[in-house]
């Protein structure tokens, strides 16, 4: 292998991994204080179309990654409302809001772009989303710290494992799990905006393709800490990234073959970390 | 997320109903069509808008009905088909190859309605099928990529790696060893229409590769394609399906379009003359159906000995001087025809 392709490999794998790092981390963040959030594909279809909108409303990219936030935010809070307050089963709440979210940009786009599929094309981040990648690796690393080494921390993790003794300490678990869920919706549209307004200048109907289920598994696979998470999403990266460069050049082996190399080594690490994993005790057990 | 596009249609739809109050549904005695989009739904700037357009055309010229339903997964097809069926419009369109069996069983419960499918044969009395000759002007795509290319190596992005794409990746690869069988074509498939994001990050690994042109044939996920090379300099990108030149001015060498839309309308005329076309209607260059676009913003580019060269190779492709393949099978098989 050449210099060029090892290069062409390592990029390919950071820029693959990083909108799912983002959201692997709003995973990570609200599965640690009790909730599943299985509607991060949602919120990061509603991160992307937000900053698009935003981007095309003042033109400026930077104003449409906070809007990407924004909405991702106000999704989260949806599904937290809804974990907490309303006491909905939370596989079905987060299934709502990925319905919820990307029919919504499919109709946001006909009312607000008057066109179907595809928006028009608007400024993007260009060279500058690198800084979110710079920033998708901070906040890991940040998030990882303020868990293991803030009271805080120790807090949200204590609601995830067991409600009653932190609330018996005289702290309200439901608005913590509140908050962590706007936060995880948060990350998974920033996740949103660096495909939308980072990579790429237009969002189109379809284009989170699956990213956030694939965040999804990266928590489980990175055993539910920011830095295990990150990792995971670095791991499906590279062979993505993998697939990419060697279809084409490996003569026997299919191209249907080669795209599903990322999702077999999905698998196979899965498989080969059960026993190992254990997820928080009251995950997903509304309180 | 299934149903999301349905789901989005009907909403507007109902709302659009709510605000003016309109009467929806055919007159007595119009002529009523329905289509079916596949996953790449409307907005795709490719295939579905193309046969979209031939609707709006029935719609304005034969006075036509017009009803639309959007697929969002291959899950949407049979209730969506089934949809049109139940509202017993004249005819029900269904765009794209991947509908082909779900149309095929629900032609055969209802034999007393008509079909027509766009990219496949479904063999039923009641079902019109056009296919096109993709492979023909995949091949002129190929030819003139293999003139422009100044580095001798030359790319195909497709969507998924199917039949149908295959007849567009045989044509267009023999295409350039037509006019250089040293040339070099790079083969990619992004494994869907519609990630734009991984259409882009392709289109730079081809580019990077050394490629300087890509031939995107990936729905909407070619607009990643075509993303990549407006950041690079002496770089094209060939469009597919409709006109896509004006998306990338200069940078978009040509689109090899295929009217779907000239198809939709065709069949949708015989209908309304109560002769529907049947059986298997396959449709190329020399129905106009296939072609490139007219070098609007390429023209002198390429200048006028390349395009003289372009038309002979036409000229022997409709006079079966040439016969482009369609598989990885023919192309293996195939070789250059000196003209």
């Amino acid at each position: 292998m050449t210099l060029a392709l090892l290069v062409t490999l390592l990029t390919l794998t950071v820029l693959k991994a990083t909108p799912i790092i983002f959201a692997a981390l709003g995973g990570t963040i609200s599965e640690r204080s009790g909730v599943v959030n299985i509607g991060l594909e949602g919120m990061m279809a509603a991160g992307a179309f937000g900053a698009v909108y935003a981007t095309s409303a003042t033109g400026n990219p930077v104003v449409g990654v906070i809007a990407g936030i924004l909405a991702g935010a106000f999704f989260g809070f949806v599904l937290g409302v809804a974990a907490t307050r309303l006491k909905v089963d939370q596989i079905v709440a987060g299934t709502g809001i990925n319905l919820l979210c990307i029919g919504g940009a499919a109709y946001a786009l006909v009312v607000l772009f008057h066109q179907q599929g595809s928006s028009p094309q608007v400024a993007s981040l260009g060279t500058a989303d690198v800084w979110l990648i710079v920033l998708a690796f901070a906040l890991a690393i940040a998030l990882h710290a303020f868990l293991w080494l803030t009271p805080w921390g120790l807090r949200l993790r204590a609601i995830g494992e067991n409600p009653r003794a932190v609330l018996a300490a005289g702290i309200d678990p439901l608005r913590v799990r509140m908050l962590a869920v706007t936060i995880s919706g948060a990350l998974a549209g920033l996740g949103g905006a660096f495909l939308s307004v980072g990579e790429l200048n237009i969002y189109s109907d379809g284009m989170t393709a699956g990213r956030g289920f694939i965040a999804l598994a990266a928590v489980i696979f990175g055993r539910w800490t920011p830095l295990g998470a990150t990792l995971a999403a670095l791991c499906f990266g590279f062979f993505e990234a993998l697939q990419f460069i060697l279809q084409g050049r490996v003569a026997w082996l299919p191209s249907d073959a080669m795209q599903a190399l990322p999702y077999v080594a999905a698998v196979i690490a899965l498989a080969g970390a059960t026993g190992r994993v254990r997820a928080p005790e009251s995950d997903g057990v509304p309180f | 997320m299934l149903r999301a596009r349905t789901f989005a249609a009907t909403a507007m739809l109902s709302f659009l109903m709510a605000a003016c109050g309109h009467h929806v549904g055919p007159r007595p005695g119009q002529l009523s069509l329905g289509m079916v989009t596949d996953v790449g739904g409307l907005g795709d700037r490719s295939f579905n808008d193309s046969a979209y357009r031939g609707l709006l055309r029935a719609r304005d010229q034969l006075g036509a009905y017009v009803e639309v339903l959007q697929s969002r997964s291959a899950a949407d097809y049979q209730p969506n088909i089934e949809a049109l069926t139940n509202q017993r419009v004249d005819m029900t369109f269904a765009i794209g190859f991947l509908m082909s069996t779900d149309l095929d069983q629900i032609a055969r419960n209802h034999p007393d309605r008509h079909y027509a499918i766009i990219d496949a044969v479904v063999d039923d009395p009641n079902v019109v099928s056009v296919t096109f000759r993709e492979q023909d002007g995949s091949f002129l795509a190929g030819a003139l990529a293999a003139m422009m290319s100044t580095t001798k190596h030359i790319a195909f992005l497709g969507g998924e790696d199917v039949p149908l794409l295959r007849k567009f990746e045989a044509g267009y690869t023999a295409g350039a060893h037509e006019v250089d069988p040293s040339v070099t074509v790079d083969v990619k498939y992004v494994g869907s229409f519609d990630d734009v994001a991984a259409g882009q990050e392709l289109g730079n690994v081809l580019y990077n590769g050394g490629a300087d042109i890509i031939f995107a044939a990936a729905g909407t996920a070619g607009l990643g394609a075509i993303n990549a090379a407006k950041s690079r300099s002496g770089a094209y990108v060939i469009g597919v399906d409709s006109d896509q030149d004006a998306l990338a001015p200069g940078k978009i060498l040509t689109s090899m379009v295929k009217h779907v839309d000239v198809a939709v309308f065709d069949v949708a005329r015989g209908m309304q003359q109560h002769r529907p076309i049947a059986g298997h209607l396959t449709l190329g260059l020399s129905d106009d159906a296939i072609g490139l676009t007219n070098f609007t913003f390429t023209r002198t580019a390429i200048g006028a000995a390349r395009l003289r060269r372009l038309s002979a190779i036409r000229r022997a492709i409709i006079a079966g001087k040439i016969v482009p393949p369609d598989t990885r099978e023919a192309l293996a098989a195939w070789k250059p025809v000196a003209l």
